[in-house]
């Protein structure tokens, strides 16, 4: 079915069929232009051009009195005025400062974090009688409680600890952790503990946040001194 | 335009008022008396949110937590939480401050606070109608016992300070509070001492030690020490270890398993301090790993007439700490006090380490399980017919029914 004046103020009355509705939206809403308008051969197009962008010129007089001698010795084809040229001067400029600037910003990105970002392997020893050191990383935080050391290999995900850590996850994301090779998933939003001894008779335990309350209390009171938690 | 702006900022000042006043208002008209409705039920959901709601009966239906619940702040609340007569009172670790809160719909609602610097609670004991009794240890090293007395309805502090129990000697680091019995003057603190072995690694002294203090100057009068067991008692405010029957009798559980004391290798026990006594009775052990169940139990709750119910872990369904309380390996045993019989309750296992999980009412006892195969149930056991029944289900995203108590 072809588009017509008549289907289009049929379709505006409301007296289209559905099919011709169908036909009117699928036209009004596709996205492809329509060819160009075919004027009866004895109209000239370029005096229709002409014609039009005089009557848009009376609207914007100023750009109209802007535009130089040589456009007007231009054919009217080409008598088209050049809207606020200063304007799009500025906007090629600020394009083009966006892309350096982007482009520089780029580059340092990955001169300045490109090392870190893909740190293979983190080896921390804390130290400190009281501190708690806290290493963070794109995908978890870890925090690392006084006298405590972490091997953590970002590449594999195997986290080798003695100690007590906290881990606070960005994204969930599966570790290898207290080296029993069995991987264990961590859930974003969530706090996990863990804790390791340096002696053979330690074991490993790792547990929720949320439930410290069923660890033994002597282990609970060390966990809260320990990270003031 | 001048006049505009001056128009624009008299009005917006006429808002921030409006909204001032409003909001005193509103403060003004926030109930705080004590909650009417009889229990409260403490949630731990699967996304690691944590809710208190408060409902009037336990004997059928569903609730979701996420639905009837007041959604917790983690930072303020937590399950050691003292239940009493409407109102919940906590201790916030971080803010070194001791509250009163209520539940108003779904909101919880601070309605006093004092502060408590410097302690760790490990008991709480209601003497005389609003007077709560806690005992508790430093919190820099946790070796020196200390007490505090409040007056819970003013949130008020009439007295406090260290008691002279002897500090950890020798090897062991630590000292935990088992239970504190008030005997008219006398003041009975149980407890036992604990040796920090790692990060993950620590043990229990080999003794169950009771201290006699005259109460209410709090000094120390004399120490029983006992070896047939120990870590007598446990954090009251997480679990119940003891209590008193119709007689007097009192009645603790020691519990030496892994998940309290670690020292394994010596038997769960109930002790018994007769009444009028100020030390265990040496003649009466019920020994429970000894016993047909041959494990070690947390948790004891009276039902009356020398009959109790007992909490036992099953060593041979979980690994170590990291699986003991996500793993449903619990039981629940009806148990004689005098005849030391031992019945085993048929409820699915039940999982988390220390709860919170029976109310006993009359002729029965509401008792919450978490099953990993059969949901979340509070179940409700007849204590003339020994018949079990379910009652009202935690549904919604309830993992853990953490605490259940009676509100009022």
């Amino acid at each position: 079915m072809k588009i017509s004046k008549e289907l289009i103020e049929k379709y505006h009355l409301g007296e289209c069929s559905p099919k011709e509705c169908e036909t009117v939206e699928n036209w009004l809403f596709s996205e492809e232009t329509d060819l160009e308008l075919q004027l009866p051969a004895t109209e000239n197009k370029e005096e229709h051009k002409a014609q039009m962008w005089a009557e848009i010129q009376t609207i914007f007089p100023l750009e109209a009195q802007k535009t130089t001698p040589q456009d007007q010795k231009t054919t009217p084809a080409n008598k088209i005025p050049k809207l606020k040229p200063e304007y799009t001067i500025t906007w090629k400029k600020v394009i083009a400062a966006s892309l350096i600037l982007g482009f520089i910003s780029f580059i340092s990105y990955r001169v300045y974090f490109t090392p870190a970002a893909p740190l293979e392997f983190v080896s921390v020893n804390n130290n400190s009688l009281m501190d708690v050191r806290h290493i963070e990383s794109a995908a978890y935080c870890i925090a690392l409680a006084p006298e405590s050391t972490a091997k953590i290999n970002y590449q594999t995900g195997i986290i080798d600890f003695s100690g007590s850590i906290l881990i606070s996850p960005k994204e969930d994301i599966e570790l290898n952790i207290g080296g029993n090779g069995g991987k264990v998933i961590f859930k974003t939003g969530q706090t996990y503990i863990a804790m390791n001894g340096k002696s053979q008779h330690d074991q490993f335990i790792l547990i929720n946040e949320r439930n410290l309350m069923d660890l033994p209390p002597v282990l609970q009171k060390q966990i809260i001194s320990k990270f003031k938690i | 335009m001048h006049h505009t702006a001056k128009t624009a900022a008299l009005l917006l000042c006429s808002l921030i008022l409006c909204c001032f006043f409003s909001s005193c208002h509103q403060q003004e008209k926030e109930d705080l008396n004590p909650s009417k409705k009889k229990y409260s039920i403490y949630i731990l959901a699967k996304d690691g949110k944590e809710y208190l709601l408060e409902i009037d009966s336990l004997s059928s239906g569903t609730i979701k937590p996420e639905d009837r619940g007041a959604l917790l702040n983690g930072e303020v609340m937590d399950r050691d939480v003292i239940v009493h007569e409407g109102y919940y009172y906590h201790l916030s670790r971080k803010k070194a401050s001791f509250e009163k809160y209520k539940i108003n719909g779904k909101q919880l609602i601070l309605v006093a606070a004092m502060p408590l610097k410097d302690f760790s609670i490990e008991n709480c004991k209601w003497i005389a109608g609003d007077t709560l009794l806690l005992t508790g240890l430093n919190k820099a090293d946790y070796t020196q016992v200390k007490y505090l007395k409040v007056n819970a309805a003013a949130m008020t502090r009439i007295s406090g300070g260290d008691i002279n129990i002897p500090h950890p000697s020798g090897k062991f680091t630590s000292i935990s509070i088992g239970f504190t019995e008030l005997r008219k003057d006398k003041l009975l603190i149980g407890y036992s001492y604990n040796q920090q072995l790692g990060a993950s690694n620590y043990s229990t002294s080999d003794t169950s030690y009771v201290s006699v203090l005259q109460y209410p100057e709090m000094t120390l009068l004399k120490t029983d020490k006992d070896t047939r067991s120990t870590s007598p008692g446990g954090i009251n405010t997480i679990q119940s270890y003891a209590f008193n029957d119709e007689k007097g009798d009192y009645y603790f559980m020691s519990c030496p398993g892994i998940a309290l004391g670690n020292r394994p290798e010596l038997p769960t026990g109930i002790f018994r301090i007769n009444k009028g006594d100020q030390a265990p009775d040496k003649s009466y052990f019920f020994n429970i790993s000894g016993s047909v169940i041959q494990n070690h139990a947390y948790g004891i709750w009276y039902l009356g007439n020398h009959k109790a119910i007992i909490r036992s872990e099953r060593k041979d369904l979980f690994k170590g700490l990291s699986d003991h309380y996500n793993t449903a390996h619990f039981e629940f045993y009806v148990i004689d006090l005098l005849k030391k019989d031992i019945k085993k309750l048929a409820l699915p296992l039940d999982k988390g380490t220390r709860r919170e999980c029976i109310i006993v009412e009359g002729n029965l006892a509401y008792i919450a399980v978490n099953s990993t195969l059969h949901g979340n149930y509070i179940w409700i056991y007849n204590i003339t017919t020994g018949t079990l029944r379910k009652g009202l289900q935690l549904a919604g995203d309830t993992d853990f029914i953490m605490r259940t108590d009676k509100l009022n």
